[in-house]
């Protein structure tokens, strides 16, 4: 009973996860602590990804799967799973973050000033190839501004709201154990609003990007304006089980905010989040949300279609599964198609000139 | 690293709630078997599903009582995903039970009830589960319980139910068709 | 209260890898997929330490399953030695304890990839059936929401549709696995990718089928007797695949399920597809004491 195209058993599969290892070779604390000190931004990536905020883990993640993001991510997901849920953060305002980057396209000058921050926008993109010949590239010292930015930023959306510009939906405070989580219930249509922003928070970059990107050429309704772009750090502040709120700590977030003219007179807003640094993933998932109202079933920017098709864990996941024999089903096709075949007399055969 | 060095072993709630699961399980797949239960009373089969993700009614003070240590929420029957009441008398309330919809039938209620088997009211069950039909007899449940039931189960919207007497479970899904004998 | 009573003693993993809140909700979800059959219940679906689209879903109904006596049989394609079906069996018995078994008629539980296995399923059986896509309607309707408005319609005319289609161009229904059938009358389902020999199998069976999409997130249940009906014509009969009169070239059986092998001759040899199947029947005909549970097709045909 051998089918030599996959069967093989336990030691077939025991010998080939030892080959793909062995290519990885060990793993030990210091090479896990160069990549997470090496690698902030893809460390930022996969944690968002996750869903899961500790970079040491990422970064052991990232060693497992030799750089594999995909699989890092599943590592790390997989590894959320097990864990206890033991308190609900509250929410984070906006003017509550602490701001590193603050930007927007939609001004020449906001209120709280255009804060730049790390980035490379500006910077000419050529490879430091003396690094390879032994000549190490040590950055630039920064000099420091005269005047500190101030860290807490007021939104710029809450001075549109002022103007009149956006329409400005009365805030309703939900108690953090009532906000529904993703994590916890399926993904239903139409997505509750914070089920849409968890899917986007934690959809695959690459994948948020593509569709996005259709958008933004014109597959969508709306063109965006970045309203505003932050890197900040956010508090998590838990509550103690005797009732005291307390900062557990900090995580680095990035969030964009994207506006268009809306049908109805106002300013619409597209908004999108995400655990770590990344600005491609916000103002991606950002413009899918702008787009969203209203567009077409299967199209691009459909909610549905969307958020399906960028859950990395599921389209990797399917993706490699059609490596797996389906050769039942195979067989099952080839019956009907040669029982028409069979049923079916031969057609003329065609004289060609 | 895929290696998992020591088997866990599971604790005393893991065999409890996983024997109580199983029982409950065979009780809604096969209607009209009785099914045994690990230990006598509801408190078991709200061990085994309930958490704070859940939404429950208890019409029982001293029982919601014991709910509240599982975390789930106490609301109005109507918002209840499970719910516990006696169905001997005051009945009326059953109309207020959630029975989902055609869209969603999952948000349609599981109703859990303490009643007795034996000698009693004999009920005639078909549907799925039953290879022809089954006879089940019990007290403790008003007469006029099964004709709203069957009038509010508009399947697949319904609600399922689990009958526990002592340490054993009864389970009449919503697609059981009952004949009152 | 303190932050320490909120969670419990550090373990390397929880019994069955699910821990309690998880196996909580897949019970419940599983409660109503019974009491609804064929209908699909959508459910958070974890992700477990396997890939998306691997049995994902199937992993975590049996891992809900699972204690210390369980006994699992896990195929794919039909085979217990396949490299999946060995993979997530070694992962099943590892985090719970079970007993591994390859024999159909010893597992309480046996999660399959595209095959029922060929001896019947008792009643005290659990067949957990791993689905890539749950959704018969995406043929016509790829859009989730669409398609569940078109469930509770019981709005089926345009799979009715395709199938008469195809009838009409090929002269046969052309559906290969995963044959769309009709769940007590109420909700067509995809039975997962069986073949269309492997469907009959659940209907009034005497075992309860969980089917479970972990990528989708849904789960659906086929309760023991529960009619399941292929979507047929009344004058076009349901055909399952035309293998009653081939023979299994290693083990001699025939009239089950099988696989085609080329040969280099340019003709074809078939082996059972019910892997263990073939294995328990050379070893009967070596002499050893091997029982073979009755089987759901007698000498190719199955008894109406």
């Amino acid at each position: 009973m051998a089918y030599v195209a996959t069967r093989g058993g336990e030691r077939a599969i025991d010998q080939s996860e030892r080959l793909y290892r062995a290519g990885l070779g060990q793993i030990d604390a210091a090479r896990v602590d160069e990549i997470r000190r090496a690698l902030p931004m893809l460390i930022d990536r996969v944690m968002g990804e996750a869903s899961l905020y500790e970079p040491d883990l990422a970064a052991l993640a990232l060693a497992q799967a030799g750089g594999d993001l995909y699989e890092a991510v599943l590592l790390l997901r997989a590894w959320r799973t097990t864990q206890p849920r033991l308190a609900i953060a509250e929410a984070v305002l906006q003017d509550q973050l602490f701001t590193h980057r603050r930007i927007s396209a939609a001004f020449k000058d906001i209120p709280g000033g255009q804060i730049l921050g790390p980035s490379l926008d500006y910077a000419h993109r050529l490879l430091a190839t003396d690094v390879l010949r032994g000549v190490p590239f040590i950055p630039t010292a920064v000099d420091p501004a005269s005047v500190a930015a101030p860290a807490h930023q007021p939104s710029l959306a809450a001075w549109q709201k002022a103007q009149g510009l956006v329409a400005d939906p009365a805030r309703t405070d939900v108690a953090p154990d009532d906000i529904p989580d993703l994590t916890r219930e399926p993904l239903l249509f139409p997505a509750e609003r914070a089920h849409r922003l968890q899917s986007l928070a934690r959809a695959d970059t690459g994948g948020m990007l593509a569709l996005g990107y259709s958008a933004m050429r014109g597959y969508g309704n709306a063109h965006p304006t970045v309203n505003e772009l932050r890197l900040a750090e956010a508090e998590v502040r838990v509550r103690h089980p005797r009732g005291t709120v307390f900062s557990a700590g900090r995580v680095k977030v990035s969030q964009a905010e994207v506006t268009s003219k809306g049908k109805s007179g106002l300013l619409e807003l597209g908004f999108c989040a995400t655990l770590g640094w990344n600005e491609v993933k916000v103002i991606s998932g950002a413009t899918l949300d702008l787009n969203a109202p209203g567009a077409a079933k299967g199209s691009p920017v459909e909610e549905e279609f969307f958020l399906y098709h960028t859950e990395p864990v599921e389209a990797s996941g399917f993706c490699i599964h059609f490596k797996l024999p389906h050769y039942v089903t195979f067989q099952s096709s080839l019956d009907a198609l040669r029982g028409a075949k069979a049923a079916t007399p031969a057609a003329p055969v065609k004289v060609t000139a | 690293m895929s290696r998992i060095t020591a088997v866990p072993v599971p604790d005393a709630f893991e065999t409890r709630t996983n024997a109580t699961f199983e029982a409950l399980m065979w009780a809604l797949a096969r209607p009209g078997t009785v099914q045994d239960l690990p230990a006598p009373g509801m408190a078991g089969l709200a061990e085994t599903l309930l958490d704070r993700e859940c939404r429950v009614f208890c019409d029982d003070p001293a029982f919601a009582e014991v709910i509240t240590t599982f975390g789930a929420a106490q609301v109005a029957l109507p918002l209840a995903d499970h719910c516990f009441l006696s169905l001997g008398t005051t009945i009326d309330r059953l109309t207020q039970v959630a029975v989902g919809s055609v869209l969603y039938p999952d948000a349609g209620a599981t109703v859990v009830a303490e009643v007795g088997f034996g000698p009693g009211q004999r009920l005639r069950l078909t549907g799925p589960g039953i290879e022809t039909f089954a006879e089940i007899a019990l007290t403790g449940v008003a007469p006029e319980f099964w004709a709203m039931r069957a009038a509010l189960c508009r399947y697949p919207a319904g609600f399922d139910l689990f009958l526990i007497c002592g340490a054993q479970v009864i389970g009449l899904p919503r697609s059981t068709e009952i004949e009152v004998l | 209260m303190t932050l320490a009573s909120l969670t419990k003693p550090w373990e390397a993993m929880s019994y069955g890898f699910l821990d309690a809140s998880a196996k909580r909700e897949l019970r419940r979800k599983m409660l109503k997929a019974i009491a609804v059959p064929g209908c699909q219940m959508p459910y958070a679906s974890r992700e477990v330490p396997m890939a998306r689209g691997w049995g994902t879903g199937g992993l975590q109904v049996t891992l809900t399953l699972l204690k210390p006596s369980s006994v699992v049989k896990v195929i794919d394609q039909g085979a217990d030695d396949s490299v999946n079906a060995a993979s997530i069996r070694s992962f099943l018995s590892k985090v719970s304890g079970a007993t591994e078994t390859w024999d159909t008629t010893e597992a309480t539980i046996l999660q399959s990839r595209h095959r029922i296995p060929e001896e019947r399923l008792r009643a005290d059986q659990v067949l957990v059936l791993q689905v890539p896509n749950p959704e018969p309607l995406r043929p016509v309707e790829p859009n989730m929401s669409v398609a569940r408005q078109m469930h509770a319609d019981a709005d089926y005319g345009r799979l009715w549709l395709i199938l008469y289609e195809q009838i009409v161009r090929s002269g046969r229904v052309m559906q290969g696995a995963a044959y769309p059938s009709l769940v007590n009358g109420r909700h067509v389902m995809t039975p997962s990718p069986i073949p269309r020999w492997d469907v009959p199998k659940l209907h009034m069976a005497q075992h309860l089928t969980f089917l479970s999409a972990g990528r989708e997130k849904r789960l659906y249940a086929v309760p023991p007797f529960t009619r399941v009906e292929p979507l047929v014509f009344s004058d076009v009969p349901y055909q399952v695949e035309d293998h009653a009169a081939l023979t299994c070239h290693r083990s001699g059986v025939s009239g089950y399920f099988m696989n085609e092998i080329p040969q280099d001759d340019g003709s074809s040899a078939f082996e059972v597809s019910d892997s263990h199947l073939g294995i328990k029947t050379i070893r009967q005909a070596e002499g050893a004491a091997i029982r073979i549970g009755p089987t759901w097709y007698e000498n190719g045909k199955m008894p109406q």
